[in-house]
């Protein structure tokens, strides 16, 4: 994890609206104070810290089946936790959403996990905790991954721990980690039951058992070993017949697989592969086996409450495990219909989650008391419900977990009360804690995630006029989130070799679990899904399923019959495309998952084009965008083995072939979507619109885990020889089948990535001339801003920017009018300033407006001293000045200047800065003030610095200001070392600022004011005043010379500005 | 030259060239292979090989048509192209093969027992670093990144490894060491000098005074610089001594490298140089400043300060030079304090704020008694003063022991 965690650095860092340091910290701090639950987490936090114990321990007796948890965990995770780490940035809904949409089988049994973990917290129902665990999980992958394996095997000793663990972990890791999710977690934590809850989770801690299940190298690498023999041979073989790359990833993953002990990252990868293979199947069965198993465990750690939830959640689980495919799929629904009732709430939820800092929730808290109580009944409500319809997306897009998840939301929707969406708030601001963690898998995907949390966010603030647009994107968002980073990362897990996930689990489980399926069952019945490409043929399929099933089980073959060795049943015919997809794709893509995130995101963006949007529509499209980002991924992971960039190179081929073919066929409905999403969706906004949301969620996440599938199944390959074919016949199937009528909205993400991978493409042409990555034109592909809206909130991309969520120039010069003309706080305009750069970044402008909004931007934060704004702006200016662009280049060299002064002191700086200062650049007035400053400074004369500080001109003072605590300490230092015997306090007061000495002589009550100041100044720092003969205040040099010292400010703040902390910055921004 | 040569000739030349290399390597000549390996030297004998080379193209198969070539085929066929691409002024080619030669060649190197090779490989060293910086103003020129300074480095880190062992090759490593100190002061990526100081100073196989006495000196040199930039003046003090007492006498324009240095370092620990020092090394930059620290004139500092800013921002001893103002105005008050005990002597050590702030005046510096007492406290807080300020009656009292306590090498309390 830490690993991931330094990978994703760089990223982060690079990102230009680089997380608040003191974001992260407001949210840690709100955790801990407001959320008892977050109090809790925090303890399991340092449990959390003990990553190295949760390798140490490994349950490796259990590998096989671990290992094919853990690879479908992982995978699961490795998707998610791109999306966790852009998430970080603040958008825990986006993630959560991610997490949905990614859900596919594994996912949901991911959820099913954190479920137990949510239960665990605040009695959750364990659907809907399991949701917003599932997203936490995906981040902990490898852990959680371990931690299923030690469930299933070893389900009775290890989960009580295990489960409190996770739970305590996941919780801690967002804590720790992002203080966003933080902030999320307040709003939902205080109103939230769950404190009690947590507390249990608190008493859980068993941080030890913890680390052993979790991250233990030995399970990874037994797993690794196990599934990734039998995970390579199997992708080998596959791969070998079309795909000679896939096979070379598949090695790669292999390698990394081994490597694991040695790489966690890398197993994460690796993991993924394994992963991708298993059928969502398995994993509906595994997680309600988990779930059960954690409901016991639950029950014995847990409070009361938890208790009775974790029986109900184990009833769920049951139920859903004994029933084949449809049940597999409804359980998971469970989880998901939580999920989509929540996501009804989730908008106002989620808001608060994203703005963290900003207003997380109330509405959280409010939902989450009702969740509490009513989650197992809306569970099991849903449930029923889900069953049919639920039953369905999820296998149709069994490879794609999100898909389903995205389903279930939509289903749920309508049912589901918003109390589990509380719940279901609660549980993903979690998994955005989790997230963070996990960072270092997900960088591609995160960017789209982000780009999702914005529209989340927007949607779910209804301060904030959400664009029409917005809104739509909210879905879009979602699919995008998924479709982008996540859901290579999730197909991989979904899609994993079903296969030798269900064999290796069906033993443990069927052994350890009476009632529930054979894991090689599920492996069967996920094979079968995963040849599904949509909806419909996942409907027939799971008919087939079911016939087959309880064929099986009236028999008594059920559990007797080798379901390895079983050969699928015919697809049945429900769409030519749908046919197509099938898993194997998801190897492909969680290899590549891991790489280049970094540069997915901060390439260019795609221009909107006519063509382009279309593509956007297209499910295709999706997946090449995921394939994409799924090689760049894999180029991460790749580093350090030599075969990687083959890999990669013929994986983008390949990606790009499969998306040339599907977006020709695709783009015409595409097209249609966009239109009426256009329009529709801006009506969409509000929570309540879920349903529509979450039907084009559903379409989307079809689409891809359609998309996914085709990647690298064997079958496929064939498929996508002809496919183009295919596709020029099917254009109105396809359409009719992959958009829904209210799928219609598209993610504009996706029809960017597709239009950049139809770029590559049409660079790389069919002839399979392989194309890296950097050979495609970015420049052509910059995002051109459609968004109207004046006012947007900042949200760090984790993903290609919608343009649909981009602001043109025109707009975006009202509204830095706005901002500037705004009578509101700092932190909105902060906000909104950073939301205008991150438009102007993603749309390539550089020109005086970009030097207006950057100096803007720079002013407002050098008043509060928000220093870590000021050194962004400052960067950012120099180079923009560097080019040429005209702007107030005088004041700010010197407020450079200035800051490098009082700030760093380093010579070697100071002294850079003094040599690029030009001539006509001495002369300004500003600069002159700065060099004098930097004189005084320097020679430590506070006469001339607090002159200067009276003179100083533009915002000079407001730097100063930062340095005059320091230059007073040592001024009256150096005075009680050389005056003797005292020094009338007047005196000091007037050299050393403290008022104006000017207003002295025209008024006496500000002159006593400032004496008074000082007074009290000298006093806090130990001095010690004595008054003489005529009652004047003297400053007793002698005496004052030990006793002096530098008080802590009693407003310290990590971040350095108090009036940026977290609390403050809640309310404020509610205001 | 080329025009006139013959293909048999460019022939002949190549074999020559490869029968010496061979040659040399299997006597364990490294005075002679030195001479072979040297690029930028630019003799005859390789400008007319460069030639052959370029004329006949194709000289790779006259290395694999022996295996006594052959066997050196991964040091000589790069080495030849980079002195193909040298000829003809592509320095980024010629750095790239010339960067592929030294690799096989440190391989080698790493393989020979003996120290025989040092020379070769000074010079081996010596032509990475000289054809980086000569590659990176070519790139810079073409408006690309030039970026092969920054891979002579890590590659000098290479062979500083191969050379930071035991056994007779050590001694090498603090050429290495200096080369890369210059490389890292070029890219002003002077922290990455940390490491490779810690190395020397640190590692225990490494005696200082085992190596060569070259070396010493410009490994003090950086070294001191980087004290210059710390403002750790006793420390620059010692090493940039070093440095110059150990240097050659001859090679003045090291010295002058040196004493550019060490006459801040010297100035701000309170030892001035004599004129004439100044004048034979041709640092008139610092006359003034001297000048003005024996004066006590305010006004001549700053002035010398800001007619050669540019020259003392780049050096990186402006901000020293700087600090020298305290020590003006200490010698500002002493000569007050000398006037005023030639008139009374009883009174001397009370020295009024308002005869300071006359004689900053007639420096024609107009600073006001706020700012003046401000100074004094300074003066006396950094004990260049001895004494207290009496802020009612505005009176510096001075000590009447030692009222101005000399420097004598140590630097000014902070």
């Amino acid at each position: 994890m830490q690993i991931h965690y330094i990978k994703y650095l760089p990223y982060i860092r690079k990102e230009e609206d680089a997380s608040d340091a003191m974001m992260n910290q407001g949210v840690t701090d709100t955790i801990t104070t407001l959320d008892p639950n977050s109090l809790e987490h925090h303890a399991v936090d340092s449990s959390h810290g003990q990553p190295p114990s949760y390798y140490a321990p490994s349950t490796a007796p259990e590998s096989a089946s671990w290992t094919m948890y853990g690879a479908v965990n992982e995978s699961t995770g490795n998707k998610t936790y791109p999306t966790a780490n852009f998430s970080h940035d603040q958008r825990p809904d986006p993630q959560s959403r991610n997490n949905q949409d990614g859900l596919t089988m594994a996912s949901v049994s991911t959820g099913s996990t954190s479920g137990a973990a949510n239960l665990e917290y605040a009695n959750y129902a364990t659907t809907t905790a399991t949701y917003p665990n599932n997203d936490p999980y995906g981040y902990g992958n490898t852990a959680y991954a371990g931690y299923y394996g030690n469930y299933q095997q070893q389900p009775n000793q290890s989960y009580p721990q295990q489960q409190p663990n996770q739970s305590s972990q996941t919780y801690v890791q967002p804590s720790q980690t992002y203080g966003q999710p933080a902030g999320a977690y307040q709003s939902t934590g205080a109103p939230h039951q769950p404190i009690s809850t947590f507390q249990n989770t608190g008493s859980y801690p068993g941080p030890a058992s913890y680390s052993t299940t979790y991250y233990n190298p030995g399970d990874y690498q037994t797993s690794g070993g196990y599934q990734s023999g039998n995970y390579n041979t199997q992708t080998n073989s596959w791969n070998q017949g079309s795909y000679p790359s896939y096979g070379h990833q598949h090695q790669h993953q292999h390698q990394h697989q081994h490597q694991y002990p040695n790489y966690t990252t890398d197993s994460n990868a690796a993991y993924a592969a394994q992963n991708t293979p298993a059928p969502p199947l398995q994993y509906q069965q595994d997680y309600s086996k988990q779930w059960t198993d954690y409901y016991s465990q639950t029950e014995v750690t847990c409070a009361p409450g938890t208790e009775n939830v974790s029986s109900t959640s184990a009833p769920n689980l049951v139920s859903p495990v004994p029933v084949p495919a449809p049940v597999v799929a409804n359980a998971y629904s469970a989880p998901n219909s939580q999920q989509v009732a929540s996501t009804p709430s989730i908008p106002s939820s989620w808001k608060p989650e994203p703005g963290l800092s900003e207003l997380p929730s109330v509405q959280h808290s409010a939902p989450i008391n009702n969740v509490h109580e009513g989650y197992w009944n809306q569970g099991n409500q849903g449930y029923q419900n889900y069953h049919v319809t639920p039953m369905q997306p999820g296998f149709q897009k069994p490879m794609d977990l999100n898909p389903v998840s995205g389903s279930f939301q939509n289903q749920q929707r309508p049912e589901g009360p918003q109390g589990p969406n509380v719940q279901y708030t609660a549980s993903h601001q979690v998994a955005q804690n989790y997230l963070p963690p996990p960072p270092p898998p997900p960088p591609l995907m995160a960017p789209q995630t982000a780009v999702p949390f914005d529209s989340n966010r927007v949607i779910n603030k209804v301060q904030i006029p959400t664009n029409p647009r917005i809104s739509s994107n909210i879905p879009k968002n979602n699919n995008a989130s998924t479709v982008g980073p996540t859901k290579p990362a999730y197909i991989s897990v979904s899609l994993p070799n079903p296969n030798d996930n269900t064999s290796s689990h069906a033993p443990a489980d069927s052994a350890d679990k009476p009632g529930m399926l054979p894991k090689s069952l599920r492996g069967y019945v996920e094979r079968a899904l995963a040849r599904c490409k949509d909806e419909r043929q996942m409907a027939a399929c799971q008919n087939v399923l079911k016939e087959v099933i309880t064929k099986a089980s009236s028999d008594g073959t059920l559990s007797t019959r080798d379901w390895d060795t079983e050969p699928l049943f015919p697809l049945p015919n429900t769409d030519t495309i749908n046919n197509d997809s099938t898993p194997p794709s998801s190897l492909m893509k969680t290899r590549r998952s891991p790489s280049r995130r970094a540069k997915s995101r901060w390439e260019p963006l795609p221009e909107d084009k006519p063509v382009e949007k279309q593509s956007f529509f297209t499910p295709e499209s999706v997946k090449s965008t995921g394939s994409i980002h799924s090689i760049e991924r894999d180029k991460q992971f790749s580093t350090g083995k030599p075969d990687n960039k083959e890999n990669k190179f013929n994986n983008l081929k390949f990606f790009l072939s499969n998306q040339k073919e599907t977006n020709k066929s695709i783009f015409r409905p595409a097209k249609r979507q966009h239109i009426g999403d256009g329009k529709n969706t801006p009506n969409n906004n509000n929570n309540n619109d879920s349903s529509s949301d979450s039907d084009k969620e559903q379409s989307l996440t079809a689409y891809y885990a359609g998309a996914i599938t085709l990647a690298d199944s064997p079958e496929e390959k064939k498929r996508r020889e002809n496919r183009s074919k295919r596709f020029e016949k099917n254009h109105g199937n396809r359409t009719t089948t992959y958009n829904k009528p209210k799928n219609i909205s598209p993610g504009n993400l996706y029809t960017r990535r597709a239009s950049v991978s139809l770029l590559a493409n049409s660079n790389s042409n069919d002839d399979g001339a392989s194309r890296a990555v950097e050979d495609i034109d970015w420049d052509s592909l910059t995002v051109k801003g459609t968004c109207q809206e004046i006012e947007k909130r900042y949200l760090r991309l984790t993903s290609a920017p919608d343009p649909a969520t981009v602001r043109p120039e025109e707009v975006l010069e009202k509204a830095l009018v706005m901002v500037q003309d705004s009578q509101k706080n700092y932190l909105y305009k902060c906000d909104q300033l950073k939301s205008i750069r991150q438009d102007l970044t993603v749309q390539r402008i550089r020109n005086e407006l970009t030097v207006k909004v950057y100096e803007t931007h720079a002013r407002l934060a050098i008043e509060v001293g928000d220093m870590s704004e000021i050194n962004q702006c400052q960067s950012q200016l120099r180079t923009l000045y560097a080019e040429g662009i005209k702007g107030c280049h005088m004041e700010f060299s010197a407020y450079n200047l200035l800051s490098v002064v009082l700030h760093s002191n380093n010579s070697r700086d100071l002294l850079s800065a003094m040599s690029r200062l030009s001539i006509e650049a001495r002369k300004d007035e500003a600069v002159k003030h700065a060099l004098a400053v930097r004189a005084a400074v320097t020679a430590g004369n506070y006469v001339s610095f607090f002159r200067l500080y009276k003179i100083a001109p533009n915002l000079n003072t407001c730097l100063m200001d930062l340095y005059v605590e320091k230059m007073r300490y040592a001024a009256v230092k150096c005075m009680t070392r050389s005056y003797r015997p005292t020094l009338p306090v007047a005196y000091v007061a007037q050299v050393l600022g403290f008022q104006s000495t000017e207003i002295l002589n025209e008024n006496d009550n500000n002159n006593t004011n400032g004496l008074d100041e000082c007074t009290d100044w000298l006093k806090a720092h130990g001095a010690s005043i004595v008054m003489d003969n005529s009652g004047e205040m003297m400053l007793d040099a002698k005496a004052s010379m030990a006793s002096l010292f530098m008080p802590e400010p009693d407003d310290a703040v990590s971040h350095g500005d108090a009036s940026l902390a977290v609390n403050d910055f809640l309310t404020r921004s509610l205001s | 030259m080329a025009s006139y040569m013959s293909m048999g000739e460019a022939h002949r030349r190549i074999t020559e060239y490869l029968n010496r290399f061979t040659d040399v390597v299997s006597y364990q000549d490294g005075t002679s292979l030195k001479q072979l390996l040297s690029l930028s030297s630019e003799s005859p004998s390789f400008l007319a090989l460069a030639d052959a080379l370029n004329l006949f193209q194709d000289a790779n198969r006259v290395i694999r048509q022996a295996d006594k070539y052959s066997q050196y085929a991964e040091i000589v066929a790069p080495l030849f192209r980079a002195m193909q691409s040298y000829r003809v002024g592509h320095f980024a080619e010629s750095y790239q093969a010339f960067e592929k030669s030294a690799n096989a060649f440190i391989q080698e190197f790493r393989n020979w027992e003996s120290a025989w090779a040092l020379e070769a490989l000074y010079v081996v060293v010596y032509e990475i670093r000289v054809l980086a910086e000569r590659a990176d103003r070519e790139l810079a020129s073409n408006g690309k990144t030039p970026e092969k300074l920054k891979a002579a480095g890590s590659f000098l880190m290479k062979v500083f490894g191969v050379l930071a062992g035991k056994g007779p090759k050590r001694v090498g490593a603090l050429y290495v060491t200096c080369q890369l100190f210059k490389v890292y002061f070029k890219l002003g990526t002077v922290h990455l000098c940390r490491s490779v100081i810690r190395s020397i100073e640190t590692a225990r196989i490494f005696d200082f005074e085992e190596f060569p006495v070259r070396d010493k000196v410009t490994y003090m040199y950086y070294t001191g610089r980087l004290e210059v930039l710390n403002e750790n003046f006793p420390a620059a003090d010692h090493k940039l001594s070093y440095a110059l007492s150990h240097c050659d006498p001859q090679s003045e324009a090291n010295i002058r490298m040196i004493l550019k240095y060490l006459i801040p370092v010297k100035l701000s620990i309170g030892i001035l140089p004599k004129r004439t020092l100044l004048e034979k090394y041709n640092l008139i930059e610092y006359v003034d400043i001297v000048l003005a620290m024996k004066r006590g004139d305010l006004r001549l500092l700053r002035h010398a300060l800001e007619e050669h800013e540019d020259r003392f921002l780049r050096s990186g001893v402006y901000l020293v030079l700087e600090k020298l103002e305290l020590q003006v105005y200490q010698r500002l008050v002493k000569k007050i304090y000398i006037i005023q005990k030639q008139k009374d002597p009883s009174r001397a050590h009370q020295i009024k704020l308002e005869v300071i702030v006359k004689a900053l005046k007639w420096l024609e510096m107009e600073m006001d008694l706020d700012e003046v007492e401000c100074i004094m406290s300074i003066l006396i807080y950094k004990n260049l003063v001895k004494g207290y300020f009496a802020h009612k009656s505005k009176v510096a009292v001075l000590s009447k022991q030692d009222p101005f306590p000399k420097l004598n090498g140590k630097p000014i309390n902070s």
